[in-house]
């Protein structure tokens, strides 16, 4: 089989992978090819919007497992193939050197045992490293069920090395993924946190899970990653909405994928890890899904009216950070500045700060950006949800103010 | 002393610095600062003082404000701003008054001018440590055009070369007419029209060209498709000289 045609077959079943990111590491280059960037970098975006990173691909995609959502099951008819270390590796190589990526993310089927499976990435990746003194940025995806001295060998060759729990429930991975164990999983997250260092893994460790191919409510969702952020110090936890490649009495029928739902458990998950929010903040039992109208924390501003407007002069630093419309950037650079002078709305706008939603929630100088009676829900709501001008045109003119 | 005057610098920073530090300290406060290109016109009173670089200079700013505002000014320098010399000219004035937290100052407009420009500036630097696209040519050099809106390529000069040690390579700043080339880690600015640059470009794509391009069309999911998101990262402006979007039209 010709190279184009392998690298078409086993990039096709690695797309599915949400993660990409190159940042974390900051390895340098000793006298090879290539080094990490701390910050990562993206060198593609993809025609559905995703970026390009690394060089996302199967060793194989042969594999001895039957996962019902996946298209590599072995119940399925496709065509199958497999590359030799020294395929990846010139592959790696050379894109590299043309600046296409930022290094490799590989993962593989499972051919034989999970033992053998990994003893072929860590063979492939430390000829990258050791041989060809290759630098650059690795993701490796960690067998279940391999050796803790294998995982011990690979995490030290690569930057990152993750393992996916599939889906938020151990009940759905029984159901949808037989062969998988979600012990074996967590065990490889646990080792992977118990070790980390400069010498392994230093970028630390992800892991994806898929959305509605089982019926979790937002909430359950919320809390398992919680729980993952809490228990293995995990960099990410990456949301993969459900696409549809198999049909299978255990999966849904749905044609779209749900995109939105997506969309909103990611600003809850950055609401976890950078705003000081609480997961029974965004949602509870009463009211267990996200309302996909609004954001999540526009949402949780909606239903705590009592604590808003926030003084812009005089709030804290996690107070800002639950206005909607301001995030950490903002946030400290309000924080930064206000020692120096009083900020009014016009200095808000020249500091960048967006305001096409925080103004309703925000005072400068305990002044209002309009007639302070009209905040009220009702007025809040439709603005932000249908984004209605007629309600808000009578103040053109006080808008314009600082504008 | 606000004067109608045009002061005019010889075209690098180091100068440009020494021209503003001189202007301050005699308190001149001029109309405008230019490079030695600019042509002016008749009611112009254009000025070359011809001020002497000063070497002191740079090491005096980082002692007394900060690695950081120097490193605020050479971005707002590198950028295509009609009045960039003057933005640097009254941050600097402001930065001697207050000091390195001037930067915190933004309700002043030369402050929030001058960070919001150097952030564009290094923005745009870091897409293109990304968008960059070497091909090979037939001595095994790597070469790379650019178009880009800022002057970056000092500064994507200083990633590659820590990148890529041991390749030779080019980079090309085609609007501009400079080149950056690097060979046995050492790094060459010079002007185009200097060097006559003999680029065969290649009839067929070499072979891990098509396979990238190949990779890039694979990688896509269709359900997912995304155009605008995708225009948003990798701007329009981009795409000519990236080689899976000039090839996959």
């Amino acid at each position: 089989m010709e190279l184009k045609e392998k690298l078409i077959i086993l990039a096709d079943c690695a797309k599915y992978d949400a993660s990409c990111s190159s940042s974390g590491s900051t390895r340098s280059n000793n006298k090879g090819l290539g080094n990490a960037a701390y910050s990562g970098i993206c060198h593609s975006f993809s025609s559905d919007g995703r970026c390009i990173s690394l060089l996302k691909i199967l060793m194989t995609n042969c594999c001895i497992f039957d996962c019902k959502y996946c298209l590599n099951r072995k119940s399925n008819n496709i065509k199958r193939a497999t590359f030799t270390p020294e395929e990846i590796c010139s592959l790696t190589l050379n894109f590299y050197r043309r600046n296409y990526i930022e290094g490799l993310f590989l993962s593989s089927g499972i051919i034989k045992n999970p033992d053998y499976t990994m003893n072929l990435l860590i063979e492939t990746i430390s000829l990258l490293r050791h041989k060809y003194h290759f630098n650059g940025y690795i993701h490796a995806k960690a067998i279940p069920g391999a050796s803790v001295s294998l995982l011990k060998k690979l995490g030290s060759l690569v930057d990152r090395l993750s393992a996916n729990i599939e889906l938020p429930t151990a009940s759905g991975l029984k159901l949808l993924a037989p062969n998988k164990n979600s012990n074996e999983i967590t065990n490889i997250m646990s080792y992977v946190k118990n070790n980390q260092s400069r010498n392994f893994t230093p970028a630390g460790q992800s892991t994806q899970m898929i959305i509605g191919a089982t019926n979790e409510t937002d909430l359950d969702i919320m809390q398992k990653s919680h729980s993952l952020y809490q228990n293995y110090k995990l960099k990410r936890v990456f949301y993969s909405a459900y696409i549809p490649v198999n049909t299978d009495k255990y999966l849904p029928s749905i044609t779209i994928p749900p995109l939105k739902r997506e969309h909103r458990l990611y600003e809850a998950d950055w609401l976890l890890r950078y705003y000081g929010f609480k997961v029974s903040d965004i949602l509870d039992e009463s009211n267990p899904n996200f309302n996909l109208l609004v954001d999540p924390k526009a949402d949780f501003a909606l239903r705590h009216l009592n604590e808003f407007p926030k003084e812009i002069n005089e709030a804290s630093y996690f107070d800002l950070l639950k206005v909607p419309g301001i995030g950490v950037t903002s946030a400290k650079r309000i924080i930064s500045s206000r020692r120096y002078f009083t900020i009014t709305f016009n200095d808000l706008k020249k500091m960048g700060i967006v305001l096409k939603r925080a103004k309703y929630f925000i005072t400068c100088n305990h002044r209002y950006f309009i007639d302070k009676s009209l905040f009220k829900k009702e007025f809040l709501e439709s603005n932000l949800i249908l984004e209605n001008k007629s309600l808000t045109s009578p103040k053109v003119n006080q808008l314009s103010l600082f504008e | 002393m606000n004067n109608n005057n045009i002061y005019i610098y010889n075209d690098t920073f180091l100068k440009l610095l020494s021209l503003i530090n001189f202007l301050i300290k005699n308190h001149i406060k001029p109309l405008n600062i230019k490079s030695k290109t600019y042509k002016g016109n008749l009611f112009d009173n254009i000025i070359n003082l011809n001020i002497k670089e000063d070497p002191k200079l740079l090491s005096n700013i980082k002692t007394n404000l900060g690695n950081n505002i120097l490193k605020i000014m050479y971005y707002v320098y590198l950028s295509s701003e009609e009045y960039k010399e003057l933005y640097i000219y009254y941050f600097y004035l402001n930065s001697l008054k207050y000091g390195p937290k001037v930067i915190y100052k933004r309700n002043l407009k030369c402050v929030n001018l001058s960070l919001k420009i150097s952030k564009y500036v290094s923005n745009e630097a870091h897409k293109l440590k990304g968008f960059v696209r070497f091909q090979e040519l037939d001595n095994h050099f790597l070469y790379s055009v650019i178009t880009p809106t800022n002057n970056v390529i000092s500064l994507l000069a200083s990633h590659f070369k820590k990148r890529l040690p041991n390749e030779n390579w080019l980079i090309h700043d085609k609007k501009r007419g400079i080149l950056c080339l690097s060979t046995k880690n050492k790094l060459y600015f010079i002007n185009d029209e200097e060097l006559k640059l003999n680029v065969k470009e290649k009839e067929t794509a070499d072979f891990y060209t098509d396979l990238w391009c190949t990779f890039y069309k694979t990688i896509a999911i269709k359900a997912r498709k995304n155009e605008r998101c995708r225009a948003n990262f990798m701007p329009k402006k981009y795409w000519q000289n990236i080689i899976e979007m000039s090839m996959n039209k």
